[in-house]
């Protein structure tokens, strides 16, 4: 996030785009609510009618992986109606006048055919963002699980930077994170394109500094990202070390995930229980979970917070660092021999510029939000307040591209996954918390009313559903949030796995896959009827 | 007419301000009831989370949750009606679904019984009759009044009689050029104070509204005259509507309000008929509306019905029942004269406040100022009922003697009774007996004696009455009444209920009194509002005045348990 | 707020003799806490608005007839205030008295919930008598709501309304509301029925800020027989990105419950139903206990760590061997904290030479 979760309760207007924030981060919803209630506007933008459109003053149901145009759309009418910033556009920005251009011809009509929103309502929601004081944005994995990710931020920023939103109080673009520590992960360098604190690993004065630090001589270009990985396991990619992740059913396209895993000549699992992703591991360590391990983890607003442990771990289980380090040590790298995490965290700020001010006693406080560039800094509640990483905030011109897959008469249903309030992610920790079944006891596919009695499904019934990449058996809820032809369903049950179906492309950049957009086709299962195997 | 749906009904009243209120009544006809579909409706319609609406719903008493739950009788069970027959008549009603109702502010004329919109009274059930509330018997001291001066006129409540008699001519002194600030010079002059209860002078209240910032800015007529034993307002409303029209459109004049409503206690149904025709009247002839008399004065009037709860009679609980909220009194300050209705500046005026200031802009300060006697300016409503030969509505001049209106004007106890007590404020003002009764009917009078004149009303008990019984009924209605919010008012009106009924607490008088006490000081002390303020002068008038009944009650044990509930 | 010496132009107040600076808003109940001097109080949560209902707070004010709240009442320059007189501490030990006398009983386990012991606590304090002024209790336990998280024990509810309050104030959910009136008011859901048939989220403020443990952790509560004093750790709750701070209750090594801190920097005492109530994953019996290694056979058995971390270290040196050093991944946790996710960069850089390193957020 731009801006820290406390300015939540300050806009007074609010665009959230992609974020089903009541159910997938409710406490900073709450924030949104406050703000809400004290006269700000709130603009919802999503295919389902989530319980956050339901407190919106502005509701535009797009089709699911038409983004782009709508912000495209916005921008046109904010530009039409005078409302830049041409202060912050002149003082902040380069390539205004390309883009203005560029958006001259996206009208909210062109936009409404695409998205499926009456052009009025793009038109007002770009008029109450542009007269916005101060506009701020939200955003989730609604934004970047498509093909067109990156596009879609960039159009964000977009708007941001032309309204002046940026690195003001209560403005902002806000991606909200998913994982307690998935920004932590980024900060401490676990990406292939940089060091820790996003230092560019092609940068030979970067690889120079950690190749001294370390003792080894690192390549002097990126890394390939998960997903090409898995792609060329067996192939190219031998060997994994996986921490943490049931990737098989976490991940799209499980059967082509399955298959990497199998071709792998060994695989070695951290994990707390033993997942699905397991049945294909060569050894499997126990770590120490949340509740056992001292550390430090970093959250959606770039504020490092300590972790500690409450109680011992079971059996033999050990906290993840000692695990990595034990297993350094038998491969003899040089520079694992730590007594604790302090220690551990203390070197990561010797060598991450924005830790460079913190240490571990610091953190413990909670009170810093990164960067923190010297000891003795306050951090950094608010990026960009007075200029941009590279300078100036560089405007970029976006063309809406349709998803991977768009429905026909074979696939002619939307799917969209997601979570749900009360199951976490795959939910072997939810999963396994007393209660939780009381509420979701088993997956649902969400589908409006009418559709099923269109489809010829009853509320409750069993039905398959089936993409070009595999089907499942899944039981069918009749629920008004699902609008016309979109189907929902989360990826929290392995015995539902839906990421069977999922899979249709990947962002070019991130090679994030496009799990919220996948055609689909449902047919009645009889209670007793095999099914077949995908 | 064919029914209307639930879009139809929404449609019509959403726009208008303050339009719960109205929406569940529209529902509760319709339906005979408050169904759970119409709540989803309403919360739906007016943005208003389910769960508070139906708390809010749940707290009024006379808005059905059950099928024909609207049109089945509720019979009249306060501190008058319950020895007037009030009992007897729910008992042999409850096979039609009876419910017994606190005071329904027809003490004059027992027992009022409310079916759906209509009220017919009696002292049995075959007597029970629909007939208009009394007008206030002429003055048998001869002494000049001010808001009954014309009352008694033929016609007074239609516009053709009240514009015969004096009406509207001090509004249009004020369309034809009186300036506000002159209108409350001579309201100040005049020393007219509020006569709901709380006594603040009206002029100062119009000036604080007339000086706040924001708006629009807002009149509230509190015809919410829920304290049992007072029925002035309703006989003024009744008798002489347009006075309460021109005294309303009068302090919208004197403030800058272009906004009014009124906000009238459910059990007068005929009196919202009344009002509505005399509003109609008034708009249709210029008094009321866009640019008032063709002068630059414009000034609307919205009627609003409670559903029952003695609380909204507190301005502020008045203000968030209008606005839809839930009917708690709200903290001060910030104060309705600045943060009023929807956060407004707010006048809330009593309706023989409202229906004073005519008279006086007609006739003058002097003449107001010379109605009362001695220090005192002005007149005083007085509601007097109970065990007195002559119930009514009687204008006293403020100081007259308590004894002179018990004995003089209103006739004395029955034949061969003596007086006991008297209630003061209604109940809130507890109880006055032996030498006390010797008081002058003003402010500081009554004070010195530990309890209040507040709106006027005045119960007789004589020697027949069961104290003690009379003051448990008191206490029942207090606890009932009390909204819950405030801890000393929720907890100890309790209590004390329980303490006179005696199914809990001490039974020996010394620690019985100790409690007693102990609760009083923390609920006059401590309580939010002037409900919990007031509710222990019951008690601690019973304790002073009749400690011996007291005492032979706890000794004897309870025997008037058959309070409804 | 630190506490400030009156300057010169400042608004000042007298409170207890002593003259006191204040901020333009600050109520006299905020004044008083900051010097010093929390008044008792069983309706305040500093999150929410002042609502002035239990009047335990009531101070005097030179100039004003009757004592006032003193969370409801803004301090204004000159005010001379009493907070503490003889007199209304008498009040207040009535009025906790009156309050005690509504309910089943005071002393409640703390698992309740992270206010249930505040009325026991001023109890305590005032040396209240709970059977003095006994009579009807107000409450009505709803035994019959099956949901496994919030018991809604209502015999033991004082009509304070925080939980209402931070329902709609913090929360914004609205899901719960107020029957009826007086004596006989009840918090209630819509239609009054079970809280899963309406608004409620099962976020579990309305359990941490009731005072007296009416609405309570159900969770929690299966630790009340658990051997041992209740221990308190802060820590950041495992689920979302917001952060949210926790105290994790232990009772020896047992995980009992979850409380959301009041001061974390990203919720203030906020949390929602996984971070409340999801914490038992940790101790269940699925937990991997020891490492595991594949034999033979194709299946996975328990193995030392010696023995595991020899075969792990074997295999990824075998497949350098075989196929270079660009052929080793390694995929870090978004859930583990940082020192995992470095050493897991670490050990692929200094290990292998290579930028071949991801975490899970593509997922």
């Amino acid at each position: 996030m731009s801006n820290p979760l406390s300015d939540m309760e300050l806009p007074n207007v609010m665009f959230c785009i992609g974020t089903n924030m009541t159910e997938c981060h409710p406490v900073a919803a709450t924030r949104l609510k406050k703000a809400k209630a004290k006269g700000a506007k709130l603009i919802v933008a999503d295919p389902r009618r989530i319980r956050l459109a339901e407190h919106a003053d502005l509701y535009l149901p797009l089709r699911v992986g038409s983004d782009v145009a709508l912000l495209l759309a916005m921008a046109h009418v904010i530009v039409r109606e005078g409302l830049v910033d041409g202060e912050f556009v002149a003082t902040r920005t380069r390539d205004y006048e390309a883009f203005r251009d560029h958006v001259a011809e996206f009208t909210p009509e062109w936009a409404s055919a695409i998205c499926q929103v009456p052009a009025k309502d793009i038109a007002l929601a770009a008029r109450w963002f542009g007269e916005a004081a101060p506009g701020a944005i939200y955003y989730t994995l609604g934004i970047t699980e498509h093909i067109s990710g990156v596009d879609n931020v960039q159009s964000l920023s977009n708007l941001a930077l032309m309204t002046g939103n940026l690195g003001k109080v209560g403005g902002g673009i806000n991606p909200m994170r998913g994982q307690n520590n998935i920004q932590g992960a980024g900060d401490c360098g676990a990406i292939p394109s940089g060091f820790p604190g996003f230092q560019a690993c092609d940068d030979p004065a970067n690889v120079a500094k950690f190749s001294k630090a370390y003792g080894r001589e690192i390549d002097c270009e990126k890394g390939i990202t998960k997903v090409t990985a898995l792609d060329l396991a067996g192939d190219k990619i031998h060997a994994m070390l996986i921490d943490g992740e049931n990737t098989v059913v976490s991940d799209p396209d499980k059967g082509h995930c399955e298959k990497a895993l199998r071709s792998l000549e060994h695989l070695v699992l951290i994990d707390i229980f033993e997942t699905d992703t397991a049945k294909f591991a060569d050894v499997v360590l126990p770590a120490t979970a949340w509740a056992e391990t001292d550390g430090v983890v970093t959250n959606t607003e770039r504020r490092p917070q300590r972790l500690r442990a409450a109680v011992p771990a079971p059996g033999e289980a050990r906290p993840d660092w000692w695990i990595l380090a034990e297993l350094a040590k038998r491969l003899e790298m040089p520079g694992f021999d730590y007594s604790g995490p302090d220690e551990i965290f203390n070197e990561l700020c010797s060598l991450s510029p924005i830790y460079a001010g913190l240490d571990w006693d610091l953190v413990g406080t909670g009170a810093y939000q990164w960067p923190v560039p010297e000891k003795g800094h306050p951090g950094t509640p608010r990026l960009h307040e007075t200029e941009f990483p590279n300078g100036r905030g560089i405007f970029k011109k976006i063309l809406y591209r349709d998803p991977a897959e768009v429905v026909d008469d074979e696939y002619p249903i939307w799917l969209t996954t997601g979570r749900r309030l009360q199951t976490y992610h795959t939910n072997t920790q939810t999963g396994r918390s007393e209660g939780i079944d009381y509420f979701v006891p088993h997956e649902v596919l969400e589908v409006h009313p009418e559709d099923l009695t269109a489809w010829g499904l009853a509320d409750g019934q069993l039905a398959f559903l089936e993409s070009r990449r595999g089907g499942i058996e899944i039981r069918v809820e009749a629920h008004p949030r699902s609008p016309r032809g979109t189907v929902f369903s989360s990826f929290s049950f392995a015995a539902t796995p839906i990421n069977d179906l999922t899979g249709s492309g990947y962002d070019p950049v991130t090679q994030t896959a496009e799990l919220k957009v996948c055609p689909v086709k449902i047919r009645p299962v009889a209670e007793n009827e095999p099914v077949p195997s995908s | 007419m064919s029914r209307l749906d639930d879009n139809d009904l929404l449609e019509r009243f959403r726009k208008l301000p303050a339009p719960l209120l109205p929406l569940l009544h529209a529902f509760h006809e319709r339906d005979g009831l408050v169904s759970e579909e119409a709540l989803e409706a309403l919360s739906e319609g007016l943005h208003i989370p389910r769960a508070e609406l139906y708390g809010t719903l749940t707290f009024y008493h006379h808005l059905s949750r059950i099928p024909g739950g609207q049109a089945a009788p509720r019979v009249c069970t306060g501190p008058i009606c319950r020895y007037k027959g009030g009992p007897e008549i729910l008992e042999a009603l409850r096979k039609d679904g009876a419910t017994p109702m606190p005071c329904a502010g027809r003490c004059d004329e027992p027992v009022p019984v409310l079916f759906g919109n209509e009220v017919r009274v009696g002292s049995s059930v075959p007597e029970l009759l629909s007939r208009p509330s009394p007008l206030p018997v002429p003055n048998p001291g001869a002494v000049e009044e001010c808001v009954f001066a014309e009352i008694r006129e033929p016609d007074r409540a239609s516009l053709v009689g009240y514009e015969r008699t004096g009406g509207y001519e001090a509004l249009r002194r004020c369309t034809a050029g009186l300036r506000p600030s002159e209108l409350i010079d001579l309201v100040a002059e005049s020393g007219l104070a509020g006569r709901g209860g709380a006594g603040f002078p009206t002029a100062r209240k119009w000036s604080a509204v007339a000086e706040a910032t924001g708006g629009p800015k807002t009149i509230v007529a509190n015809a919410d005259e829920g304290e049992p034993g007072c029925f002035k307002d309703r006989v003024l409303m009744d008798h002489d509507p347009h006075a309460l029209i021109e005294g309303m459109c009068l302090a919208a004049h004197a403030t800058g309000a272009s906004r009014g409503f009124i906000y009238l206690r459910y059990e007068y149904p005929e009196t919202l008929a009344i009002l509505e025709k005399a509003l109609d009247e008034a708009r249709a002839a210029g008094h009321l509306g866009d640019r008032i008399h063709g002068s630059g004065f414009s000034f609307e009037i919205h009627l609003r019905r409670g559903a029952g709860a003695y609380i909204c009679g507190e301005e502020t609980s008045l203000l968030n029942s209008l606005e839809g909220k839930h009917p708690f009194p709200r903290n001060r300050p910030p104060f309705p004269v600045t943060h009023g209705y929807e956060g407004t500046p707010t006048a809330v005026n009593n309706v023989e406040t409202l229906c004073s200031v005519a008279p006086i802009v007609r006739k003058g300060v002097e003449w107001y100022q010379s109605l009362g006697l001695a220090e005192n300016a002005g007149t005083k409503l007085i509601s007097l009922s109970g065990d007195i030969q002559r119930p009514g509505n009687y204008e006293v001049p403020l100081g007259l003697p308590l004894q002179t209106l018990l004995a003089d004007w209103a006739g004395g106890p029955p034949e061969g009774r003596r007086i006991q007590a008297v209630t003061m404020a209604g109940l809130s003002g507890g109880f006055l007996a032996g030498a006390d009764l010797d008081v002058d009917l003003d402010e500081p009078g009554i004070r010195s004696k530990g309890s209040f004149l507040g709106a006027g009303g005045i119960m007789v008990f004589d020697d027949s009455r069961d104290m003690v019984q009379v003051a448990h009924g008191a206490m029942e209605f207090f606890a009932e009444e009390s909204c819950g919010k405030c801890f000393p008012c929720r907890i100890g009106t309790r209590r004390l209920a329980e303490r006179l009924a005696q199914s809990h607490g001490p039974r020996d008088l010394a620690t019985w009194q100790q409690e007693a006490r102990e609760l009083s000081v923390v609920m006059r002390a401590t309580s939010a509002c002037g409900l919990g303020q007031a509710a222990p002068l019951v008690v601690e008038s019973l304790m002073k005045y009749f400690p011996e009944e007291l005492e032979q009650s706890l000794v004897s044990g309870w025997s008037g348990g058959n309070d409804e509930r | 707020m630190s506490d400030r010496q009156a300057g010169a132009g400042q608004a000042t107040l007298v409170i207890d003799g002593a003259e006191v600076a204040f901020e333009p808003g600050e109520s006299l109940f905020e004044v008083s806490a900051r010097v010093g001097k929390r008044l008792p109080s069983l309706c305040y949560d500093e999150r929410l608005e002042a609502f002035g209902a239990c009047r335990l707070c009531v101070v005097e004010v030179e100039g004003i007839r009757n004592p006032v709240a003193s969370c409801t009442t803004l301090a204004a320059d000159g005010m001379v205030v009493t907070t503490s007189s003889a007199e209304v501490e008498a009040w207040r030990k009535t009025l906790v008295e009156m309050v005690a006398s509504e309910n089943r009983e005071v002393e409640v386990d703390p698992l309740r919930g992270h206010a249930s012991q505040e009325l026991s606590r001023l109890v305590a304090r005032y040396d209240a008598v709970p059977g003095r002024f006994a009579g009807e209790p107000s409450g009505k336990s709803r035994e019959d709501d099956g949901n496994p998280f919030l018991l809604r024990d209502y015999d033991l509810c004082i009509s304070c309304y925080r939980c209402v309050r931070v329902c709609a104030e913090q929360q914004g959910d609205h899901a719960i509301g107020i029957a009826n009136r007086g004596f006989e008011t009840r918090i209630t859901t819509e239609f009054d029925g079970e809280l899963r048939d309406s608004a409620c989220v099962f976020c579990g403020q309305c359990v941490q800020t009731c005072p007296t443990g009416a609405l309570a952790d159900r969770k929690a509560m299966r630790g009340v027989d658990v051997p041992g004093e209740i221990e308190k750790t802060r820590t950041i709750c495992p689920y979302c990105g917001v952060g949210c701070s926790v105290d994790l209750m232990t009772k020896g090594d047992k995980l009992v419950g979850v409380q959301p801190a009041m001061d974390g920097p990203a919720n203030k005492g906020a949390l929602c139903v996984k971070g409340q109530f999801a914490f038992d994953f940790v101790q269940h019996e699925d937990r991997l206990a020891h490492p595991m290694v594949r034999n033979d056979d194709g299946e996975l058995v328990r193995a030392s760590w010696d023995e595991a971390l020899d075969r792990a270290a074997k295999g990824f040196r075998g497949v350098v061997e075989r196929h270079g050093r660009h052929a080793v991944y390694g995929v870090a946790s978004g859930r583990a904290p940082h020192e995992a996710a470095y050493l897991m960069q670490k050990w692929i850089r200094t290990g292998f030479g290579t930028n071949f390193i991801d975490n899970c957020s593509r997922a």
